[in-house]
């Protein structure tokens, strides 16, 4: 800390802190649009979880003995997340980018001058949000798969193997996303460039590997942020390169890191 | 601070054009063109997703033809040289979509579009002379968009690799199906973009529509009711028409029905809406 | 002439315009007067077409907005002079509006020497001031040379050059016989401007009247006066039926008579007077008087 701060502004550090979380929390609650997304993603993770366990469920007598045994019932009950995170990764980025574009980053700046505190608060209080929506949306999820697949078609619960850390790792994924969407808004500080940066890695990249000869596409696609983090919430791994669940969530940990050490730096040398 | 005199009436001195249809027709065919080429988002759009496309398409071919000899047998009978060549329309499809829906949400986002009405508010003239520039050029670029990609593309498959050129049947309706599947994608933009007015959600509609949803749902079993829907995605549809390979495909000739069904659908939906809603 | 009958508008179960009749004349500036959220914006962008009354009608020229085949010969409007894509040039903006109407690029140029922009025609639009958005709005308003110019707000953020500057035309283009209604919350720019007054406030219509009228209205029958003994005198004046406000100075404030009655009242029962005056008024005070009771969002007074 600076030594020729007044003391008392010291002192007050705690209290600086929670009054910008608490101001972040206000921005975010009053602005129609995050309790929308938010909303929305509760509601396709679980959706997800209907549509694709009751085609299963549906349509399992058809499926090849091979396909029947790489049959992952979490990883199905989950796969809502592959939607949910578009909305979860622009509600980070949009976060602050409408900041900018509104001009209210200036009014956000005067209130709270130290830049670095307050996108990390702001990073904050969303990951703690958007952490427990969608880790009770895993839940959910979880919950509806387990009734949606009868019969013949296995179904998981969380005792077995795996399964736990899948669906709480439905939860640190998307926070995770979430966070990786305000650095690059904080990156681009546009609306356009930011969203399309993030769709960029997050879609068009994967898609990009798959075009590739196939050991190519087994090289570079297990490392891309999207695919690595995703292992997290899968309980049998969809290809023999993929990372394991743990070493996959620290790389998507990694890329989310740098990108806002980026930002840090960035932000000491611009302008608002 | 009255006027003491009444005042001579107003005498215009620049007289308006004859009322027929056509006059009217083309002055919003004209204005819409004005504002179309000075956007430059627009051209940064099209330019971008050529050069991604062209620059997608040497890639992969390149990569297959430096990796053709680490291929197993299984993989090299499965190679085909048109679909692995046309593989970019996956990703070329979102910069079409993007240009359609950017042609109408910038007017929306900044305003523009008041002024757009104010001068036609005959809105449903506004939406058809940008649907009918959107259709000329974006087929334009589409066509030369693939053709350009495809023919580099097939320009690196050489040596002892298969590889297709345009006198081929199969790859000129590939690289035409191609086309016009984007072109159709760039009209689903600006129509779901005039519904939706907003840039953030026209794209992140388009995106989930043409890249997440066909990979949730393609590998679900195929049961009857998969059969029924999964095929006609739009995307699954533009597979249809490049794409020779694939056995769940709807033939081409449906394809493009259903497709341009959708675009009328989408089009009859956004005029409704832009008729009875305030600008 | 702009025309409204019955004009409604509801957004949901909340009228921002309601039973709007009037009538706005060619040869005269016709300020249109109203607190924030009084439903001026809302009027105008029903007489051009922009958004769609719930009941009632708006016509120009005796024709619907929406009706019309060549709007802008008849009708040129600055409503939000920010509301251009800033990535175009302030040329191709009005090019654009231009071909729209079949209205020759010679106009373009000519409406951007009217307002000064030419030097900066192939500038981007974003990169303008708020003035020379402005002007670049009222250039867009003028293409067609209409008969009718509506302005919102058109004084927003000028330095006072270019206050003069849109005063002097919007006079201007009145005495060229056209009909220009201008919105304003400036009660002194709009007492420079305007020859006749439309008040809103809720939503309905509060006044329709010449400006002098309305403030020699207001100033009529108030009445200030000093006498020795100020209560018996108050007194006196509320059985003629006079309003009595006694100000801290021991003045009374004389709403409803005349000085003349005033003063035979006072020399009739004795009175010493030291002072008896006529109350000026301003547009101000008449307008605060007129929308009294029909504010929106309004201040708290402190106690």
């Amino acid at each position: 800390m600076n030594p020729t701060l007044p003391a008392e502004r010291r002192h007050s550090m705690p209290t600086r802190l929670r009054a910008t979380a608490r101001s972040e929390w206000v921005k975010l609650w009053s602005v129609r649009s995050a309790p929308t997304v938010l909303a929305a993603t509760a509601l396709v993770i679980v959706a997800g979880a209907f549509v694709l366990c009751s085609g299963y469920r549906s349509g399992w007598a058809s499926m090849s003995a091979s396909e029947q045994a790489a049959f992952d019932p979490t990883f199905t009950s989950l796969r809502g997340i592959e939607l949910a995170q578009m909305l979860i990764g622009a509600l980070g980025v949009l976060a602050v980018t409408s900041e900018h574009g509104t001009g209210l980053i200036r009014a956000t700046l005067a209130a709270t001058p130290q830049r670095a505190q307050l996108l990390t608060v702001k990073g904050l209080v969303l990951g703690a949000v958007v952490w427990a929506l969608s880790t009770a949306s895993s839940f959910a999820a979880f919950t509806a798969g387990r009734h949606l697949l009868t019969g013949p078609v296995p179904h998981a619960s969380l005792d077995d193997p795996g399964v736990l850390r899948a669906v709480l790792g439905g939860g640190l994924y998307l926070t995770l996303i979430a966070l990786f969407g305000t650095a690059l808004g904080a990156l681009t500080r546009s609306t356009p460039l930011g969203l399309t940066t993030l769709f960029g890695v997050l879609l068009v990249l994967p898609l990009t590997a798959g075009l590739l000869p196939g050991d190519l596409t087994d090289t570079i696609l297990p490392y891309l942020p999207g695919e690595a983090g995703s292992q997290i919430w899968h309980v049998k791994p969809p290809s023999p390169h993929s990372l394991t669940p743990w070493h996959g969530l620290s790389l998507l940990t990694l890329y989310v890191a740098a990108s806002a050490a980026a930002v840090l730096t960035l932000h000491r040398k611009r302008d608002a | 601070m009255t006027p003491t005199d009444p005042p001579a009436a107003h005498r215009p001195h620049a007289t308006p054009p004859r009322a027929t249809p056509l006059a009217r027709g083309r002055a919003v065919l004209t204005s819409e063109w004005i504002k179309l080429r000075s956007l430059r988002s627009l051209w940064t759009t099209a330019l971008t997703g050529f050069t991604a496309s062209v620059g997608l398409s040497l890639l992969v071919c390149s990569s297959y033809r430096s990796r053709w000899h680490h291929l197993g047998a299984q993989a090299r009978a499965h190679f085909h040289p048109t679909d692995t060549g046309l593989g970019f329309l996956q990703i070329t499809a979102l910069f079409f979509g993007a240009l359609g829906a950017l042609a109408v949400t910038t007017e929306y986002g900044t305003g523009q579009i008041h002024g757009t009405l104010m001068a036609t508010p005959q809105r449903p003239l506004v939406l058809a002379a940008k649907t009918l520039l959107l259709f000329v050029l974006g087929s334009a670029l589409a066509l030369a968009t693939v053709s350009a990609a495809f023919l580099l593309g097939q320009s690196r498959l050489t040596g002892t690799m298969p590889h297709a050129s345009l006198t081929d049947p199969g790859a000129a309706h590939a690289v035409l199906g191609g086309a016009l599947y984007l072109t159709l994608t760039g009209l689903l933009g600006l129509f779901l973009g005039t519904l939706v007015r907003s840039t953030a959600i026209a794209l992140s509609t388009l995106l989930g529509l043409f890249t997440i949803l066909p990979v949730l749902v393609d590998d679900l079993p195929k049961s009857p009711a998969w059969r029924h829907t999964v095929p006609y995605l739009p995307s699954n549809l533009g597979l249809s028409l490049w794409h020779s390979h694939i056995g769940f495909l709807v033939r081409p000739a449906p394809a493009a029905g259903t497709l341009a069904l959708y675009v009328l659908v989408a089009a009859a939906a956004a005029l409704t809406l832009l008729r009875t809603r305030d600008g | 002439m702009i025309e409204a009958q019955g004009l409604t508008k509801r957004y949901g179960r909340k009228a921002a315009v309601s039973g709007l009749d009037f009538r706005v004349e060619p040869g005269r500036v016709t300020g249109f007067l109203g607190p924030n959220g009084a439903g001026k914006s809302t009027t105008m962008r029903m007489i051009l077409g922009l958004d769609l009354p719930t009941s009632g009608t708006v016509t120009v020229n005796g024709r619907r907005y929406q009706g019309t085949v060549w709007p802008l010969h008849q009708i040129g409007a600055l409503l939000d002079a920010r509301a251009v894509h800033p990535g175009r040039s302030a040329y191709n903006h009005l090019h654009s509006l231009a071909a729209a109407n079949g209205i020759p690029r010679s106009r373009v140029e000519a409406v951007l020497d009217q307002v000064g922009l030419t030097p900066v025609a192939r500038k981007r639009a974003g990169g303008f001031s708020l003035g020379m958005a402005q002007r670049l709005g009222i250039a867009g308003a003028l293409l067609g040379d209409p008969g009718i110019l509506l302005f919102d707000e058109p004084v927003n953020g000028l330095d006072p050059d270019g206050i003069l500057w849109i005063r002097t035309l919007m006079r201007s283009l009145a005495a060229e016989g056209r009909t220009v209604l201008v919105s304003s919350h400036l009660m002194s720019e709009m007492a420079l401007t305007a020859d006749h007054l439309l008040v809103i406030g809720q939503g309905r219509l509060l006044a329709d009247t010449p400006l002098n009228e309305l403030i020699a209205r207001d100033a009529a029958n108030r009445v200030e006066v000093r006498a020795v003994d100020h209560h018996r005198l108050a007194d006196d004046l509320r059985t003629l039926g006079g309003d009595i406000t006694l100000k801290p100075d021991g003045t009374l404030l004389v709403t409803g008579l005349d000085s003349a009655s005033v003063g035979e009242l006072a020399a009739a029962r004795g009175h010493v007077l030291h002072q008896l005056r006529d109350v000026t008024s301003s547009l101000e005070d008449a307008y605060f008087r007129l929308t009294e009771n029909s504010v929106v969002y309004r201040t708290p007074v402190p106690a």
